[in-house]
């Protein structure tokens, strides 16, 4: 039987953000930003719903009297990351 | 990239692409291995030019690691505010390096109470007429090379570096080349290993680092 898949992450930005925090331990806004290549305005929006949705934190703070914002990937996201990936290997055929 | 929809292997596409995108996107500049390369080359080749043209600098010449470490807090405070991204492997990193500062204290600190001790035995053996056939100097380089090479070998082994990878192996038979040399060959093996292990890894590395600057600041 076929799992849903989770609207928050099957879209294609958010899955990107997701899929690069998983790699690492946390990551600059510029760093999502650099390697999606997506505007900073669409960026912004897409982490602001993963962090509603309690898939990552976000950190803002100065550094070097510039605004930085810091993002991580939380358990309850890596969890809906595993059963996504689970959801999508379910979808492709048999392991 | 935008907020659309996709398929199940547009899904899986993009993980796999993100994941790689993920993994190489640390570069480190290589400044610190360049320095350190350096620095033990130099410190074993003025030693070895001291006992070969029979002269004494006014200070021991292995004081300028001590000094080394100052750029060297720079390096690291710099090269950290810099990265946007923190890998997991980071904090393992940088607690080897520490671990190999720390050994390399410790063996300095041992090897100068041996010594003390052996100095001695050594002065009174020959007083009496012996002929001293155990130099303790020519079996001391090779513990330092078998530490050189053991943090050098798990970077370049987790950080998938080759040129770091074979200069721990380049470290590992020195050790065993000097246990069987003189002083002076063991000189010149440590000079050799510090530019195999660091300094030439470190040219790379600043090589490579250059180039993603420039490609990062092409797709900005």
């Amino acid at each position: 039987m076929f799992k849903d898949l989770d609207p928050i992450l099957h879209s294609q930005l958010r899955l990107a953000v997701v899929s690069l925090l998983i790699s690492v331990k946390e990551a600059e806004f510029t760093f999502l930003k650099e390697k999606t290549n997506a505007t900073a305005g669409n960026l912004s929006v897409q982490i602001q719903k993963l962090k509603d949705a309690g898939y990552i934190d976000v950190v803002k703070q100065f550094k070097d009297n510039y605004p930085q914002t810091i993002c991580r990937i939380t358990k309850h996201g890596i969890k809906a990351f595993e059963d996504y990936v689970n959801s999508l290997q379910s979808y492709l055929g048999p392991k | 990239m935008d907020d659309k929809h996709l398929s199940e292997k547009e899904s899986l596409a993009l993980i796999t692409q993100m994941i790689n995108k993920a993994k190489d996107s640390y570069h480190d500049t290589g400044i610190g291995a360049m320095m350190w390369g350096a620095v033990i080359a130099i410190c074993s080749l003025v030693k070895l030019s001291e006992i070969q043209f029979g002269y004494n600098l006014p200070f021991d010449i292995y004081w300028l690691t001590l000094l080394a470490i100052i750029p060297q807090i720079f390096i690291t405070i710099r090269e950290k505010k810099e990265r946007k991204v923190k890998s997991y492997d980071d904090r393992y990193m940088d607690y080897i390096w520490l671990a190999f500062g720390i050994s390399i204290a410790l063996l300095i600190f041992i090897v100068n109470v041996i010594f003390q001790n052996f100095h001695p035995m050594a002065v009174s053996f020959r007083e009496l007429g012996g002929e001293p056939g155990f130099k303790l100097m020519e079996y001391i380089t090779p513990l330092f090379l078998l530490l050189y090479g053991m943090p050098t070998f798990i970077t370049g082994a987790a950080c998938r570096f080759k040129p770091m990878l074979w200069g721990g192996l380049f470290c590992w038979a020195c050790c065993i080349i000097t246990l069987f040399t003189t002083f002076r060959v063991d000189l010149l093996l440590t000079a050799l290993s510090a530019v195999m292990a660091w300094f030439i890894p470190g040219l790379i590395m600043e090589k490579e680092y250059r180039l993603y600057k420039k490609e990062t600041q092409m797709n900005v």
